[in-house]
């Protein structure tokens, strides 16, 4: 559907057809549409100016020299890389394990109809308590130290992953299945070869989902469970140590690491699903 | 869900006689209306016998009965009410600005190419950076008080508000939109009749997303900072080493939030229409 | 017949012998030291209290290098409330707690016993904005305060608050750890702060001002701080406890002494306080009274007034025992040993000098 949109606005002209008369392709080269720059490129300045004016006297508004001074000392003190090693590790266990349990909880209650009987509502419940409401109680359970964090993130990712592996097996069209049934796959096939395909544009959701839930739970852990070092770390300790210049820096890493990591889902996603010429359904998140 | 179960049943009725068909049939439908209990049952009674037998300190897992005295006791002394009344206000205010920010947003970036193109691209920026990066900088920028609760729940909630609103606008099928301009509605006519009733089921989603990081980002702004609400009793009871007030805590934040999330996935279902399939 | 059980008895009976001796014999492969506050500087550490004299002196890693012990200190960010709960867990051996949290822990079924003092007379500071039209206590009702809730800054936030005629109620009380609250008082995020020592570094800053230091109200209004251990370490290592009390004593001694003034202040630096700060927290000639490790008629009735005021505070649900609380052979025996029977002046129970 995006793609008609695209196609038929007013914007474009028609596609041209490709006669592959010179061997050049169809697609029109446009200029890159810069006008996107335009408000963050006002922004950037009017800061530039009110700071040159008011700032960068070692109170809350500093100047953009400052936050690249920064930026700089932690790229090349290494702290950055510290940081974000630690943070990234701890995401990627807690990914991990979580998108692993997720799954075969996922693909259990959405196969099982007394597993989907007997956990689903249960695992309806815990899904829609809030994910931070945990930290204090994981914290005391699980003690000091990574285990706690990592516990606390393997539950972010696990939610999401078993929320849409189940949904995305119950959508599978009941004619697939019949179909499979007419030509007598065996359940193990049915599984492998209809459903599980037919449910992996939803699996997927659930993976990006996860990833960007994973993050997020990273930075919380950082927040409110016992100190280590993280990226999250570095954020809070800039706002303690009142220096908004870390803080910026901070928050750009932040969102240059949850737009790779976002990135980096949508390109995989595409990669599978490209292979098999199906439609992604996403959801925004 | 029935499929499996009739046939079955269909099957055994041709084989067992009259009478104890109605028995198994009866102990068969009993056990499936249990069924979704025996989950928590089991769990709650390894809690208890956890408790019982000492396998776990009480300090880090009280008994389940002192949990539920704490329970009662902040029902009776009105603490329970007064803190939930104050984050149910914080969310709601938020909750509220956020999402009818983000319909306005995601509106105008749906409806003006130009916006769109001006706005977009900072927009998607400012998604990447989660809610929770934003703390400490709105924490240095406007200190502890309720305008952080706020402003970070409204955040929170706007960001799946726009997005949803975006491509729900985005996706009215272009079918529609060209039989509309054969029937020569003008734009406010066409945005009214066509756009806004195609796009409301995307908004509904983006309605429940919204609230759902909204409630997120209350747990975690209470958590860090505050003097009042279900977060700070969660606190309260953790520096206290009380650990049945935390979970009491945690019980009503999650029942809370469960509530609204069921009345709000009802009406985002009866919003969007289902397609039959083979599962369910 | 008898004979051969009367044999199976004794081979039992020996077996059991060489296990329980093993057991006893058995020296634990770390030792680890909970510290209820937040490590600061690289690596980590703090300052303040004989406590710090003897991380920073490394006394313990030294005492049991040649057992092949190792010794861990490991930092709590969440204060007091935090450390109960690794003693809940049974993730620290030894605490350096304050008086309440101890007394919350002790309420909530934790057992533990008190070894010494390390922090004795301590004040509680109540800072403000340099611009706020707060000049006292009185004037802090209905404004928001950050305190940090279970620590031992609380008991005596509410003793100073009652005896200006207000209540924790009359104020809004944000709990916030103490760096958090040093930040929320410099953005002017609260109204106040009650704090402690670190609160001098914002004053020179000019980021704040002390309005309230409750010392000055009397040692009746001064929180003390102490080792302690669990119990299940103190029966399974009594000679290890022993040690550890002895090296904590010759840490006290070191501190308690004058002329280690500066050298003192220079080393608890390292923790990112300025030794001004240092010097401005410990007046002249008041290191040997604050670093008294003495468990004496004053901090006896200290505790018993602790878990009263708790108890009043409605913060513990039933009363706390503090007769049997209290192990101080490890700290008679160690006094003897090193022979500073005499070094510290005990103090009766209203705070003033005995003999």
């Amino acid at each position: 559907m995006a793609r008609f949109t695209q196609t038929f606005s007013s914007r474009n002209a028609p596609p041209r057809c490709d006669c592959g008369v010179n061997g050049k392709s169809a697609k029109k080269r446009r200029l890159p549409d810069l006008r996107g720059f335009v408000l963050p490129a006002l922004a950037f300045a009017i800061w530039w100016a009110v700071s040159a004016v008011h700032g960068g006297k070692g109170g809350l508004l500093v100047t953009p020299e400052q936050v690249w001074h920064t930026t700089w000392q932690q790229i090349t003190s290494g702290a950055l890389a510290k940081a974000l090693g630690a943070s990234l590790a701890r995401e990627a266990s807690g990914f991990a394990i979580g998108t692993v349990l997720g799954l075969a909880l996922g693909i259990s209650l959405g196969l099982s109809r007394l597993a989907s009987r007997m956990i689903g509502p249960s695992f309806d419940t815990f899904k829609q308590i809030s994910l931070f409401a945990w930290i204090p109680l994981i914290s005391v359970w699980f003690g000091l130290g990574d285990a706690a964090k990592v516990v606390f993130l393997s539950l972010a990712a696990l939610l999401p992953v078993a929320a849409h592996t189940c949904d995305g097996i119950h959508a599978v069209p009941r004619s697939y299945v019949e179909a499979a049934r007419v030509f007598r796959y065996t359940r193990w096939q049915l599984v492998w070869h209809v459903i599980l395909p037919a449910a992996l544009p939803s699996i997927f959701t659930g993976l990006y989902l996860a990833l960007i839930y994973s993050w997020l739970a990273t930075l919380g852990a950082e927040y409110l469970l016992v100190a280590g070092s993280g990226i999250g770390n570095t954020l809070i300790d800039g706002s303690e140590n009142f220096r908004m210049d870390l803080v910026l820096f901070g928050i750009v890493v932040v969102g240059v690491i949850g737009s790779l990591l976002s990135g980096l889902a949508r390109a995989a996603e595409r990669a599978v699903l490209e292979r098999r010429g199906g439609a992604s359904l996403k959801e925004n998140v | 869900m029935s499929d499996t179960v009739t046939l079955h049943l269909q099957t055994a009725s041709s084989q067992i006689p009259t009478h104890r068909r109605t028995v198994t049939q009866r102990w068969r439908s009993l056990g499936w209306a249990l069924a979704p209990w025996a989950l928590p049952a089991a769990l709650i009674a390894l809690w208890w016998l956890g408790c019982e037998r000492g396998w776990i300190a009480p300090q880090i897992l009280p008994p389940p009965a002192r949990v539920y005295a704490t329970f009662v006791d902040l029902a009776q002394s009105g603490d329970l009410l007064h803190n939930t009344l104050i984050s149910l206000q914080r969310v709601l205010c938020g909750f509220v600005a956020g999402t009818l920010g983000g319909l306005l947003l995601g509106a105008a970036l749906g409806l003006s190419r130009t916006f769109e193109a001006y706005v977009l691209p900072s927009f998607n920026a400012i998604v990447q950076i989660p809610v929770l990066g934003w703390l400490p900088f709105l924490l240095l920028l406007v200190g502890v008080g309720e305008p952080l609760k706020y402003i970070l729940i409204a955040h929170a909630a706007l960001v799946p508000a726009t997005l949803s609103t975006l491509q729900g606008f985005r996706n009215v099928p272009v079918t529609l939109i060209e039989a509309s301009r054969v029937f020569g509605y003008t734009r406010w006519q066409r945005i009214v009749h066509v756009v806004l009733p195609c796009a409301v089921p995307t908004l509904a989603t983006g309605v429940r997303l919204a609230f759902t990081k909204a409630w997120l980002a209350l747990v975690v702004v209470e958590l860090v900072a505050s003097s009042e609400g279900l977060g700070y009793l969660i606190v309260y009871g953790r520096q206290l080493f009380q650990l049945d007030l935390v979970m009491a805590a945690v019980v009503i934040v999650g029942a809370i939030g469960f509530a609204i999330n069921r009345a709000l996935d009802a009406l985002e279902r009866r919003l969007r229409r289902g397609l039959p399939s083979a599962f369910r | 017949m008898s004979f051969l059980r009367l044999l199976r008895s004794v081979a039992i009976a020996c077996a059991c012998g060489l296990v329980a001796t093993a057991a006893l014999a058995d020296k634990p492969a770390t030792i680890r030291i909970g510290v209820a506050q937040q490590g600061n500087g690289d690596p980590p550490t703090f300052g303040g209290s004989s406590a710090a004299t003897v991380q920073q002196q490394q006394l313990l890693e030294k005492e049991f290098a040649a057992d092949g012990i190792k010794v861990e200190w490991l930092f709590f960010k969440g204060a007091g409330p935090a450390v109960n709960e690794a003693l809940a867990d049974k993730s620290i051996d030894f605490a350096f707690q304050g008086d309440l949290p101890s007394v919350l822990g002790r309420a909530n079924g934790l057992k533990t016993r008190i070894l010494l003092e390390s922090g004795v007379r301590v004040g509680v500071k109540i800072g403000v904005p340099p611009d706020s039209d707060v000049h006292s206590i009185k004037d802090l009702k209905g404004k928001r305060v950050g305190l940090f809730r279970g620590t031992n800054l609380q008991t005596v936030a509410d003793n100073a608050l009652a005896k200006n005629g207000l209540d924790e109620r009359e104020l809004r009380v944000i709990n916030l750890d103490t760096a958090s609250a040093l930040a929320a008082l410099a953005s002017k995020g609260i109204d106040a702060s009650v704090n402690d020592y670190h609160l001098y570094k914002l004053r020179d800053q000019g980021l704040a001002r002390i309005i309230y230091e409750s010392q000055n109200d009397g040692p009746q209004f001064t929180r003390q701080a102490h080792l302690l251990v669990t119990e299940e370490f103190e029966h399974a290592h009594p000679d290890i406890v022993q040690r550890v009390v002895t090296s904590f004593v010759k840490g006290a001694q070191w501190s308690s002494d004058e002329a280690n003034r500066q050298a003192l202040f220079k080393s608890w630096a390292r923790s990112g306080v300025s030794e001004s700060s240092w010097n401005a927290e410990f007046p002249p000639g008041s290191l040997k009274s604050r670093n008294s490790p003495l468990v004496d008629p004053f901090i006896v009735a200290r505790y018993k007034a602790v878990a009263q005021d708790a108890l009043k505070l409605k913060l513990i649900r039933q009363p706390v025992q503090v007769d049997g609380w209290f192990e101080t052979r490890y700290l008679d025996n160690a006094l003897r040993t090193l022979k500073l029977e005499h070094e510290w002046t005990p103090y009766d129970a209203a705070g003033k000098p005995l003999g």
